[in-house]
């Protein structure tokens, strides 16, 4: 019981935002901002803290959708829903045959070879500089010419509130749960004669399909895109939302990602010192609180108010 | 062509092969895989940089020992208690680009140009079969392949590398026999840090040192030393030395904005294909 009420209370907290829209501006713009990332923050939660899946190339799917959705549109002049959909397909299969390309190896060098994925993936969009624009980047007015900003900004809240809607229904399914005993304990999963590949080829397609989608949407809404937006460090931030927030709580990614991508936005003015400041957060966070800042939070606010507890 | 592509590769590769060097001797001996250390080098270098005007010498003193300083520090204070808490390759990954992190911060507040390039004196040039090399390109090859062969000889024939040897291949035996293993583990990296250094060095004077070549370095360094067996010295420096050559021959066919891709995808390939490297590693991930 106290699980539906913290899932119903995340897609509450992640719905308010939408109020927004009446004052519109700065803080408008940064909140989209931050919600794209989210998107990407409970990939990173469902596949690799979830379904124990050691991917890191959160950055690249997200591209693939982006990318393929400003190509498919403007250069072969396909529907812009069309294109967003392809582009999530596309993502989709990138994921999966990453997955089983790498089914060989084991642990920390499937993470390896998705982390390197991440790093050829901009320096790839950099050679192929006359279809993406390289480092110059595209521009793709889409979604925001069709609907205009306002109704854009709604949707990106109402469709991240749905995705996360989506990642927390689906752990509570029988699929959930095989997918959190395989992130367990793999062998063990397979003794009692579950096909195991089977459930995280299914993880991986849910994943790269949504962050495929989340990469188009995020286009849609910046209208630009570049290689330095795609960059290695990207998928490092993607990871820290989940990680930084905490995994374990549902909202922990809504947690995360205000630190992870709302606090340099605040900090612009001091950018120089934010890698300094974020580096020393990231270490004392991992050493200090393992388990994330939204359980200790929790912890916090349990001990201020004991009567509640 | 051909002759210039492969002599360009060796002296890449060599240079190269000393961050390579630096993470294999790292990872041999602690396990622990350290992403930070093509960021500290190169903080050395833009410290040896700053120091360059006062005299050469110590300017490079300086920034070795301040990165064997830093890479001693990281390890006793951080990554060796996250290990004997059970830290797994995940977690040091996280906590050393973290560090990265800080390192480049502090790159970008403390040094007053973003770029730099290392004046060090030029030895001539050499006549190889027709093609011109620069002397001090030669000199940086040598100095690679040997470090290299120190590094053996240190392994083979002193206590400290008996030491490292003990401390790689069994950790509860070799605190029983008395060996400060803790000590062994920040010494190793500090050692893995002063050759990425090194390494950064020399990249400063051929090319030049930027706040993102720390990363390009490290992450270089790693993925060759995936290639060639992580941990695995040998291994590594084969593949630096064809990494090298890889890079020359696609930047010479295709141009250098698909040097890094191909490179990437060849390492992606060999992961896929092979993941415990060329000559296998000597521990495993």
């Amino acid at each position: 019981m106290k699980g539906r009420y913290e899932k119903i209370g995340t897609i509450l907290i992640l719905l308010l935002p939408s109020l927004f829209v009446f004052k519109g501006g700065y803080l408008q713009e940064v909140t989209g901002y931050v919600y794209l990332f989210l998107i990407q923050g409970y990939v990173a939660w469902f596949l690799f803290f979830k379904s124990g899946q050691p991917f890191f190339g959160y950055s690249v799917t997200m591209a693939i959708g982006a990318y393929a959705t400003i190509v498919l549109t403007e250069m072969f002049q396909w529907p812009l829903f069309v294109s967003i959909f392809i582009g999530a397909v596309l993502a989709t299969v990138i994921a999966v045959i990453m997955f089983l390309s790498t089914s060989r190896a084991r642990g920390f060098y499937v993470s390896m070879a998705s982390f390197l994925l991440a790093i050829l993936f901009p320096k790839l969009i950099e050679a192929l500089q006359p279809i993406t624009g390289g480092r110059s980047g595209l521009y793709f007015g889409g979604l925001t010419a069709l609907v205009g900003y306002k109704t854009l900004y709604l949707l990106v809240i109402f469709l991240t509130a749905a995705i996360v809607a989506f990642f927390l229904w689906i752990m509570g399914t029988k699929t959930g749960r095989i997918l959190t005993l395989i992130s367990e304990n793999d062998r063990l999963t397979q003794t009692v004669g579950l096909n195991t590949r089977k459930y995280k080829i299914l993880a991986y397609s849910i994943a790269g399909f949504i962050s495929g989608f989340g990469g188009a949407l995020y286009v849609n809404y910046t209208g630009f895109i570049s290689s330095v937006d795609i960059e290695v460090f990207t998928t490092l931030y993607i990871f820290f939302i989940p990680l930084i927030g905490g995994s374990k709580v549902f909202y922990g990614p809504v947690l995360g990602a205000l630190f992870v991508i709302l606090i340099p936005e605040l900090l612009v003015p001091v950018e120089r010192y934010l890698r300094i400041f974020f580096g020393l957060i990231f270490i004392l966070v991992i050493v200090l609180l393992p388990e994330g800042l939204a359980p200790n939070i929790q912890k916090l606010l349990r001990k201020m108010n004991p009567k509640r507890a | 062509m051909i002759l210039n592509g492969i002599i360009t590769g060796l002296i890449m590769g060599g240079i190269l092969s000393l961050p390579v060097l630096g993470v294999a001797v790292i990872y041999g001996i602690t396990g622990i895989p350290n992403f930070a250390i093509g960021v500290i080098g190169v903080f050395g270098g833009f410290l040896t940089w700053y120091f360059l005007s006062f005299n050469m010498g110590i300017a490079i003193l300086v920034g070795v020992v301040f990165c064997f300083a830093i890479g001693y520090i990281i390890q006793r204070i951080l990554l060796t208690p996250i290990s004997e808490r059970g830290g797994d390759s995940t977690l040091f990954f996280i906590v050393t680009v973290s560090l990265g992190f800080v390192f480049e911060g502090l790159m970008r507040a403390i040094f007053p140009r973003p770029s730099i390039s290392l004046a060090l004196p030029r030895i001539g040039t050499i006549n190889i079969a027709g093609v011109t090399v620069e002397g001090f390109k030669i000199f940086a090859l040598l100095f690679a392949l040997g470090t290299l062969v120190i590094i053996r000889l240190l392994e083979e024939h002193t206590e400290i590398g008996k030491s490292w040897q003990a401390t790689s291949q069994n950790l509860k035996l070799a605190k029983l026999i008395g060996i400060k293993t803790n000590r062994v583990f920040s010494i190793a990296s500090g050692i893995g840090c002063a050759l990425a250094c090194v390494g950064a060095i020399f990249w400063g004077s051929l090319y030049n040192l930027n706040l993102m070549t720390g990363w390009d370095l490290g992450f270089l360094g790693f993925i060759i030393a995936v290639v060639g067996g992580i941990g695995n010295i040998w291994g590594g420096i084969i593949s630096a030395l064809i990494m090298g050559m890889v890079m020359s021959f696609s930047g010479y066919l295709l141009g250098g904005m698909w040097q890094s891709v191909i490179l990437y995808f060849i390492v992606i390939l060999v992961l896929i294909v092979a993941p415990k490297g060329i000559l296998g590693s000597e521990r495993s991930l």
